[in-house]
């Protein structure tokens, strides 16, 4: 009987909000990869976007101008990736690790300069997690209703963007060039569109879609910006991505997976079902990521020229 | 018939003088180089002369031409990374000025206590730092990406720490031991990730960093079983000491004026580098292996088992990496201190990445980035810079110096112009 008093509606509750981050930034590196540039830079871009959501939300008391501040950097930084990757024919994973090894050294520089130490922000003084609010009618909805439409700003911002980037990637001409980046680059460049400029286009797209990951981390689930608070999110998006088949929908089913056992192993650890170390239950998320990249990978597959350069040599005019 | 046999003797006879020569300019660089990293500043005269020798042996007997192509040949690979390092500091400083503090007040505290005051703490920062760089930099040539190191860092550092507790052995056979089996427990680590990316595929980026995160919180378990108390000490927890026996030989044991802490685990890193160069360049595996890592199809074809070499990439890079954790363990602390995000994965990518993947080049670019953080450390206590400054200088370093395409946009631009400029 223990053993199911935590299996209630408020376990699916977390499960959501947990998953959130994981789903932006998987929904990110969908796009991105989609258009042939693998992305490993989430995890920095995600500490970035979180940085300066949480040092806007202080000094302007506004956590919705944080939102906005926290995903136009996410955005920025993701340029550097665009930069180097595209343009400068840097290899994908090469220049995603550098990117992150960079953006831990930027926040923690900016962390003395805007508040005097490093490790934890100040308090911000107003955050998202103050703007739940009930869907009229659907959140009335047993057990669905609760957990999907009870919810606060970014969450539903990410069930929104869920279903955009499903029907973007599919139905729109953007999305089938994105797409096209990513299968058959040469292609699209023979019709006439700047294959370069598809796959900026599909970067700064993942930039801000972590960037609002790092955002929610640090104003909306929580009231404060912290070192390292990204803690794998942006690894285990990635994960989230693969094992959902380069799919919108799919990253978020997987990333509501990947969710699930992070609420599980915290229900563990504060149950104490069973008499192990708490830290048996912290490590069960990142084990399950590794059962489902391992399981799932072969019924998928990424695009054709996922992570090739792209190199065209233009005659000098 | 006799001039012709004098002949083959004279030249025999400069033949052995010019062994003997390279013998001893290689005593010279060798001996420079333990006192130079033993910390004391006499191995760089030694190490200074080593190297004139060297260059005047071949002077002597090859000629003026030789002696010039093999100056060049160096110098040609060192010229883009000084050309990242010198933007870099120019980065920096206008960082520093932007945000207010003074550049040339940090920097002198940045280069005096980082290559000079506290040479010291920059060996002990690097040392770790050759073996993760080393671990990435081999799985690398291999076209992997081996980026949870910090995982096989701290399996190491905690299969080094029970065996040091277990092994009750005479000093030099517990260390050779506790290598042995240390890196083969953290090369198992790498086990799991190895069989996956061979059988299904699965990217090595993803399974061995969720490996990493789990063996990191795998160590604080392993703490309080070899008394770590969470009820007496606050964190960091930390096991007991371990057995002098299985501690590795400190400096100050021949090098009276070197500092107490400083260890000769930073010769077993150099030594694992050359190891690992030989490897490369001088074995069938090493050539399997770099052939896998430059194009899997044309090595298929040539008959060299793609999933074999991978295999053994991985695992190797798992035994190198885990060598940091047990160097760390045995040589300086002595204990196993719960120690979360150490930054040993990270900076071993880094280094690894600066010198291109060249297993001696990543000997140099650990002790750069030990010294930059030594020097960083007593930047703060001396001036009012923060310390994290030299993380953002190091980040621009790396960029400046990986993205080598820069250098042939600049290249392009300046022969453009000189091409206009004729016309």
């Amino acid at each position: 009987m223990s053993f199911l008093m935590f299996l209630n509606t408020d376990l699916l509750v977390a499960t959501v909000r947990l998953s959130t981050p994981i789903t932006l930034a998987a929904l990110g590196a969908t796009v991105c990869e989609r258009a042939g540039v693998v992305n490993i830079a989430m995890e920095g871009i995600m500490i970035i976007g979180a940085f300066f959501a949480a040092v806007t939300a202080f000094y302007t008391g506004n956590p919705w101008l944080g939102l906005a501040s926290g995903v136009l950097a996410g955005g920025i930084y993701s340029l550097i990736h665009a930069a180097a990757a595209i343009s400068l024919h840097l290899d994908h994973v090469v220049s995603g690790a550098v990117l992150n090894i960079l953006a831990f050294g930027i926040t923690r520089y900016l962390m003395v300069l805007f508040f005097g130490h490093p490790g934890t922000s100040d308090a911000i003084p107003s955050f998202l997690g103050d703007y739940q609010f009930a869907v009229p009618l659907l959140s009335k909805i047993p057990v669905l209703g609760p957990v999907f439409f009870n919810q606060t700003p970014i969450i539903y911002i990410s069930f929104i963007l869920v279903i955009f980037l499903a029907w973007f990637l599919k139905h729109t001409r953007t999305g089938l060039h994105i797409r096209a980046a990513g299968e058959h680059p040469l292609a699209l460049e023979t019709i006439g569109v700047s294959v370069y400029k598809i796959k900026y286009l599909a970067v700064f797209i993942s930039g801000l879609a972590s960037g609002l990951a790092g955002a929610y981390l640090s104003i909306e689930n929580n009231v404060s910006f912290t070192e390292g608070m990204t803690n794998g999110k942006g690894f285990i998006a990635l994960a989230a991505m693969i094992s959902g088949g380069w799919s919108a929908a799919g990253s978020f089913l997987s990333a509501l997976f990947f969710g699930f056992a992070d609420a599980l192993q915290i229900r563990f650890q504060v149950f104490r079902i069973f008499h192990v170390p708490e830290e048996l239950f912290i490590i069960f998320p990142y084990a399950a990521t590794i059962i489902a990249v391992a399981g799932f990978v072969r019924r998928s597959r990424p695009p054709k020229a996922d992570g090739v350069d792209f190199i065209i040599e233009k005659e000098n005019e | 018939m006799t001039g012709n046999k004098t002949g083959t003797k004279v030249r025999s006879e400069r033949e052995h003088m010019k062994k003997a020569l390279d013998l001893i300019s290689v005593l010279l660089l060798a001996a420079g180089a333990v006192y130079y990293l033993g910390g004391s500043f006499s191995g760089l005269a030694a190490l200074s002369s080593g190297a004139a020798l060297y260059l005047f042996n071949i002077y002597y007997f090859q000629g003026k031409e030789k002696t010039l192509s093999a100056v060049k040949k160096y110098l040609s690979r060192l010229i883009v990374p000084l050309i990242g390092i010198a933007a870099a500091v120019v980065s920096g400083a206008v960082i520093m000025l932007l945000t207010g503090y003074d550049p040339i007040e940090s920097y002198t505290a940045l280069f005096y206590g980082g290559f000079v005051k506290n040479w010291y703490v920059a060996v002990l920062n690097a040392t770790p730092l050759i073996f993760t760089g080393l671990s990435i930099a081999f799985a690398f040539k291999a076209g992997l990406f081996n980026i949870g190191a910090e995982g096989q860092y701290y399996i190491g550092a905690m299969a080094g720490a029970w065996l040091g507790f277990k092994l009750e052995l005479p000093p030099l056979i517990a260390i050779i031991l506790v290598y042995a089996a240390g890196s083969f427990l953290a090369s198992l680590w790498n086990f799991i990730p190895a069989l996956l990316k061979v059988k299904t595929g699965a990217h090595e980026v993803i399974t061995t960093m969720m490996f990493a995160h789990i063996a990191r919180y795998l160590s604080p378990i392993f703490i309080r079983a070899f008394g770590g108390d969470p009820a007496t000490s606050t964190h960091p927890y930390v096991t007991w000491e371990l057995p002098e026996s299985s501690w590795l030989l400190s400096f100050k044991s021949f090098i009276p004026d070197a500092n107490y802490r400083l260890h000769t685990g930073i010769l077993i890193a150099v030594a694992a580098a050359f190891f690992v160069s030989y490897v490369l360049e001088n074995t069938k595996t090493g050539f399997e292996i770099k052939a896998v890592g430059f194009n899997k199809e044309a090595a298929r074809v040539q008959g060299i088992s793609v999933g074999k070499n991978i295999f053994i990439a991985m695992m190797f890079a798992g035994a190198l990496a885990g060598m940091a954790g047990i160097t760390q363990v045995l040589g300086l602390d002595h204990k196993l201190f719960e120690n979360l995000q150490a930054g040993y994965g990270w900076n071993g990518i880094s280094v690894a990445l600066l010198a291109s993947n060249n297993p001696v080049g990543v000997i140099f670019t650990s002790l750069l980035w030990g010294a930059l953080d030594a020097g960083g450390q007593y930047m703060a206590r001396t001036t009012h810079t923060p310390n994290s400054i030299v993380e953002i200088i190091k980040g621009i370093m790396l960029f400046l110096i990986v993205a080598k395409y820069i250098y042939i946009y600049a290249a392009r631009l300046i022969k453009k112009k000189k091409g206009g400029g004729s016309v």
